[in-house]
């Protein structure tokens, strides 16, 4: 009974929590000492009149006596009592629910760091059970709320509402973790069940909580889309666990309640206007299929044309799939199966098991038993889900075939290697092993048409260079010539390879990071082309700064231009080009080395030589050429 | 898991006030938003009963004498656990005052 009367209330006790200490971590060990308190309490003293109201009193005692505690020194009591008066209004509540959705879903945490949070601080789920829901050990799950709890403190996330910039991003985030929630209760991603409905009703609870306080158009669409999704959740499942899918379910099944509550949520969106986003646009195709009395009298074309306009917002492989059954059974299953051609070579569907479940679909309704069923099978082998596995197989296994004929790719593609030296085994094999993922070892050799084998290449190596490209293609060749396909490569031509280009001296002088002396000289050893010795031995009352030239004969352009001036200082005479140090005094320059307002001497030959090489690699007479 | 939750009342039940109208108001609502409450109504006391017998379909207009207590209300819930239906019930019950309510599991 306190465990029920927690989960209700926890959500709003953890919020006004956070919003007084500041500190999500903080705000849930008060809560729980609430908790703990009324265990001990209750049994006895009987349980209050007003049990949320006591946990929340309980808890925001322990939270001012914390902060009673931390603020001794510099706050007046006054001013606290001032801090912490009572102000909970339902607007209060509904707000601070809100930020609190937004903080357990921040950006700055991973994904199932956000669930795992989300299902504690607002559904007020135990650790263990959110383990359970996820089929793991409760030893990882706390450890994932401890990280996500320090994460969030590190990052020092404050409890305020985002602002107008930031709040579609972060309302996007708490919606994807909702959905994230049902959907892993609703088709239960793997284990042996097909559904783990608490989570399902989780999520449900989340997404009332989040329309309520914020009733936004996605937000009731999202709510919309889980309410009729989920109305079909008795339907969906045969007695043996097998899914049934839509078009076959028993509509008398549909949970007509949950079908209104989404209707209804879906109707208040659309008074708030605007242009639908994707969650709006997902529960309206679910209407459609709610309100179609039958299978049969499904609006097709209507569904299809959602579709397109859920692909524009989110052109993602999935979408696009499900618009491909729309369309076939909109406009035939032909025009399904072109619009899946694509899909099959997109490495973000290669292990999702429900592309080839579709292709098998609509092949069987073109009458082609024998690419169905290597599609069943395929989509079987990829499928995680035992259940799901299971029904797959046995729908391979119920179509009855003639034995193919001739032999099928895959043990033709291993007896081709064999009989390969290893070096080209080795390069054709990944050319080939392609081959085999997108059209499936059991495919005849004979079946492949050249423009199948055409969208295989330029859906994987389309976009690789010509000399890649190339490489594949001869593999292919010359596999379609050993098994007695030559026209397998037919609508497929070699592409011209450029001429290899010389590699650029790298780094280049230009690039490397120097002091301004080194700039200053390469650029005018670069710019005038003269003998390196002529420019070391340039004085600047040599120098015409304004006409770019030197009386010594020497002329330079803009950059070095640019760098001169810093390099003189405020020198009138002298060398142009100094050492860093001043010479030993032991050691004897002549007068014309030495500069007369530093003392330094000339810059040396060897010592720029040596300087140049070190930085690039190259000599100094490398820059008069280049 | 859903229930059906059924208030009970006999002729010594008080009539509703504006109190009880006014937190009951907000009872559904911070339920329904929750997504707990899916449906809920008030009963008329009397109602017809039909009774089938063999070939025989008799309708009786209500109210009927021979029951102390009649169904006045109902409320389908979606709840996590029974623990929770009986909390819900319990602040049902806080609200409406004394009296009985019935709650059955919906198979």
């Amino acid at each position: 009974m306190i465990d029920a009367v927690w989960k209700l209330e926890s959500a709003k006790i953890v919020a006004a929590l956070t919003r007084l200490v500041g500190d999500v971590g903080l705000a849930e060990e008060f809560s729980q000492d609430a908790l703990v308190a009324a265990m001990e309490q209750w049994p006895a003293g009987g349980m209050p009149a007003n049990p949320g109201a006591w946990l929340m009193s309980v808890a925001r005692r322990r939270a001012i006596d914390h902060i009673r505690a931390e603020r001794r020194h510099d706050r007046t009591h006054g001013q606290l009592a001032h801090d912490l008066r009572h102000d909970d209004t339902p607007e209060h509540d509904r707000d601070d629910t809100l930020r609190l959705m937004f903080l357990s879903c921040h950006p700055v945490l991973p994904p199932p760091a956000r669930v795992a949070l989300t299902l504690k601080l607002l559904g007020g789920l135990s650790t263990a059970e959110i383990a359970r829901a996820f089929l793991t050990g409760e030893q990882v799950i706390a450890r994932r709320i401890a990280d996500a709890k320090r994460t969030l403190a590190e990052h020092r996330v404050g409890f305020d509402l985002p602002g107008p910039a930031e709040a579609a991003g972060r309302l996007a985030s708490v919606l994807e973790v909702v959905y994230l929630i049902f959907n892993e209760g609703y088709a239960a991603a793997s284990g042996d069940d097909l559904m783990r409905p608490g989570l399902t009703l989780e999520a449900l609870r989340l997404g009332g909580m989040l329309a309520e306080a914020a009733p936004q158009p996605e937000v009731l669409g999202l709510l919309a889309l889980m309410e009729i999704q989920a109305s079909r959740a008795d339907a969906r499942t045969a007695p043996s666990g097998e899914p049934i899918p839509l078009h076959e379910q028993n509509r008398g099944r549909w949970d007509r309640l949950r079908i209104r509550r989404g209707f209804t949520a879906m109707l208040k969106a659309r008074e708030l206007g605007g242009p639908p986003g994707p969650y709006l646009l997902q529960a309206a195709i679910a209407v459609c299929h709610a309100q179609a009395p039958t299978a049969e009298e499904t609006d097709w074309p209507q569904i299809a044309s959602l579709y397109d306009l859920l692909l524009r917002l989110t052109p993602t492989p999935v979408v696009r799939l499900n618009r491909a059954v729309a369309v076939g059974w909109a406009h035939g299953p032909q025009a399904g199966l072109d619009l899946t051609e694509d899909l099959t070579a997109d490495p973000a569907l290669r292990n999702y098991h429900l592309l080839p479940a579709v292709r098998a679909d609509l092949l069987l309704r073109l009458g082609r038993p024998g690419p169905a069923r290597r599609e069943f099978q395929h989509a079987a082998a990829l499928a995680d889900n035992a259940a799901e596995r299971a029904f797959l197989q046995r729908r391979a296994a119920a179509l009855q075939l003639e034995e193919p004929e001739g032999p099928l790719l895959g043990p033709a593609v291993a007896a081709f290697l064999a009989a390969r030296p290893k070096p080209t085994a080795h390069s054709y094999g990944q050319t080939l092993r392609r081959l085999r993922t997108a059209l499936g070892d059991q495919t005849p050799v004979a079946e492949p048409t050249p423009a199948e084998v055409a969208r295989v290449a330029t859906t994987a190596w389309g976009a690789t260079a010509p000399r890649t490209w190339n490489r594949h293609l001869s593999a292919l060749r010359s596999f379609g010539a050993w098994t007695g396909r030559p026209d397998l490569t037919a609508d497929l031509t070699r592409r011209p390879e450029p001429p290899p280009t010389p590699r650029p001296p790298a780094p280049t002088w230009r690039d490397v990071d120097v002091a301004p002396r080194e700039r200053a000289l390469w650029w005018l050893l670069h710019e005038s082309a003269a003998p390196v010795t002529r420019v070391l031995a340039l004085n600047v009352e040599d120098l015409d700064l304004a006409d770019r030239r030197s009386r010594t004969g020497i002329t330079w352009r803009s950059r070095t231009a640019a760098l001169l001036p810093e390099l003189i200082g405020g020198r009138t005479r002298g060398p142009l080009f100094l050492s860093g140090r001043r010479p030993a005094p032991a050691r004897t320059t002549a007068k014309a080395d030495l500069c007369p307002h530093t003392g330094r001497r000339r810059l040396s030959y060897e010592r720029a030589e040596y300087l140049f090489k070190r930085a690039t690699g190259h000599t100094l007479r490398t820059l008069r050429l280049t | 898991m859903r229930y059906l939750m059924l208030s009970l009342a006999d002729e010594n039940t008080p009539a509703p006030d504006e109190r009880l109208f006014a937190e009951m108001g907000a009872f559904i609502e911070e339920m329904s938003a929750k997504g707990i409450l899916l449906a809920t109504g008030g009963l008329e006391p009397g109602g017809l009963r039909v009774t089938s017998s063999g070939e025989e379909f008799t309708v009786t207009d209500g109210p009927f004498t021979e029951a102390k207590e009649v169904a006045v209300g109902f409320a389908l819930v979606e709840v996590r656990s029974e623990e929770e239906v009986l909390e819900l019930a319990r602040r049902f019950r806080r609200i409406v005052g004394d009296g009985v309510s019935e709650i059955r599991r919906v198979q």
